[in-house]
């Protein structure tokens, strides 16, 4: 069985975990994520063990997206069900090529081993050897990005909640901003558009790893979507409910003025 | 390549007694693992999850915030929060960049169940330090 393969090969959770499939089928649904390598659970540990050969088939595997790159945990043990661990696993953006992706991928590995994430699995009853996939993708330069309910995920109903901001979407997803929220109905109607104070973008450091850019006091009250943009992301949010089913929670992020999907999974709560 | 180096590990006074092959089979257990200068490498209260050998910078560990001693190539640390699956019993802060080879608990605990000779080592480590306790 490969253990290395291009995302839209990803499709057993139990070797790739939940991101990497999850991702794998967007794919195969022809939903616009950017390309990628999974890699198993067995070859991050490998990875992290050193093992020569190992780290020249992954490099290998990695080489044709070039850089940056985009290296992001996907627990093979997570259960979105029970627990999540959102937050106890890293996630790298910016590797600057396939050279760099082993100590990343090392990385990655112990931060599943730390104590922290190991003091996490204690607490929700999961003190077994923990097990983390990887999904190595092209790292996009976004303009703007955030995050998506295809359901407004506090009252229920049934219209799309938005929140975005400049660069990359990690400051809305670390609440490193305060975003911009819009709501959208299902036809493409903008139900409201509030303005964030988006003081700092998140964008890739030259060097690899990412910087704070400060935003101008103007920029950062200023709407970062517009109505078309709004239209083509209720457009995706609409897909993936069809792939998926409904009360979806998305990370998106327009890049050359083209709309990518990061991450689409279930909400964990939604409604009153 | 695989694991870690032997020679680095044959210098760790806890393995010191192992034959080469012994010392071989447990190397390709352990991952290296830097910490950057100032870097909490752990912290007392938490939930322990690797056991670690330093090969190479210092570290300083405190025990209720209070300085306790200095860690140094050939020390290692960790090991207690894995035997009794408790929590950690110091915080330990990087003094300069560190480089350790770690074993996580899923790895230490078989290899000490089946090695004696470190566990009678372990034992011994561990009776210091009730004694040094008991001793105040």
């Amino acid at each position: 069985m490969k253990e290395v393969v291009r995302l839209e090969k990803a499709r057993e959770t139990a070797l790739f975990g939940s991101k990497a499939v999850g991702l794998g089928q967007a794919m195969r649904d022809g939903l616009p994520v950017p390309p990628g390598v999974a890699l198993s659970g067995s070859v991050v540990e490998a990875v992290a063990a050193g093992k020569d050969r190992v780290i020249k088939h992954v490099e290998r595997a990695a080489q044709p997206l070039g850089g940056p790159l985009a290296v992001r945990s996907s627990a093979v043990d997570e259960d979105g069900a029970e627990a999540s661990f959102a937050g106890q696993h890293l996630t790298l953006l910016n590797v600057p090529s396939s050279e760099e992706l082993p100590s990343a991928l090392s990385e990655i590995w112990w931060s599943a081993n730390s104590d922290s994430a190991i003091s996490y699995r204690q607490r929700v009853g999961l003190f077994t050897r923990p097990s983390v996939g990887v999904v190595v993708q092209s790292l996009l330069d976004p303009e703007t990005a955030g995050v998506m309910f295809t359901q407004n995920p506090v009252t229920g109903a049934d219209e799309r909640v938005i929140e975005a901001s400049w660069g990359l979407g990690e400051a809305v997803v670390a609440g490193q901003v305060i975003p911009d929220t819009y709501r959208v109905d299902r036809s493409g109607q903008v139900l409201e558009r509030t303005p964030g104070l988006k003081k700092i973008a998140i964008r890739t450091a030259s060097g690899g790893g990412t910087v704070e850019e400060q935003i101008s006091p103007e920029l950062a009250e200023r709407l970062c979507l517009d109505d078309d943009q709004l239209g083509e992301l209720n457009g995706l949010a609409g897909r993936c409910e069809q792939v998926y089913g409904s009360a979806r929670d998305i990370e998106w992020a327009f890049a050359d003025g083209t709309l990518y999907l990061l991450q689409c999974r279930a909400v964990t709560r939604a409604g009153p | 390549m695989a694991g870690v180096p032997v020679e680095a590990l044959q210098r760790v006074p806890l393995f010191a007694d192992l034959n080469k092959h012994e010392v071989k089979q447990i190397a390709t257990l352990f991952k290296e693992r830097r910490f950057s200068e100032g870097e909490t490498v752990v912290r007392q209260g938490s939930g322990g999850a690797a056991f670690f050998v330093i090969e190479s910078g210092e570290a300083t560990v405190f025990v209720g915030g209070e300085e306790y001693t200095t860690l140094r190539p050939g020390d290692y640390f960790g090991e207690i929060a894995l035997i009794d699956e408790g929590t950690r019993m110091a915080t330990i802060v990087a003094l300069s960049d560190l480089l350790c080879y770690g074993l996580t608990y899923w790895d230490f605990r078989p290899l000490v169940e089946k090695n004696g000779v470190i566990g009678w080592k372990l034992l011994q480590s561990m009776a210091k330090i009730y004694r040094a306790a008991r001793e105040g």
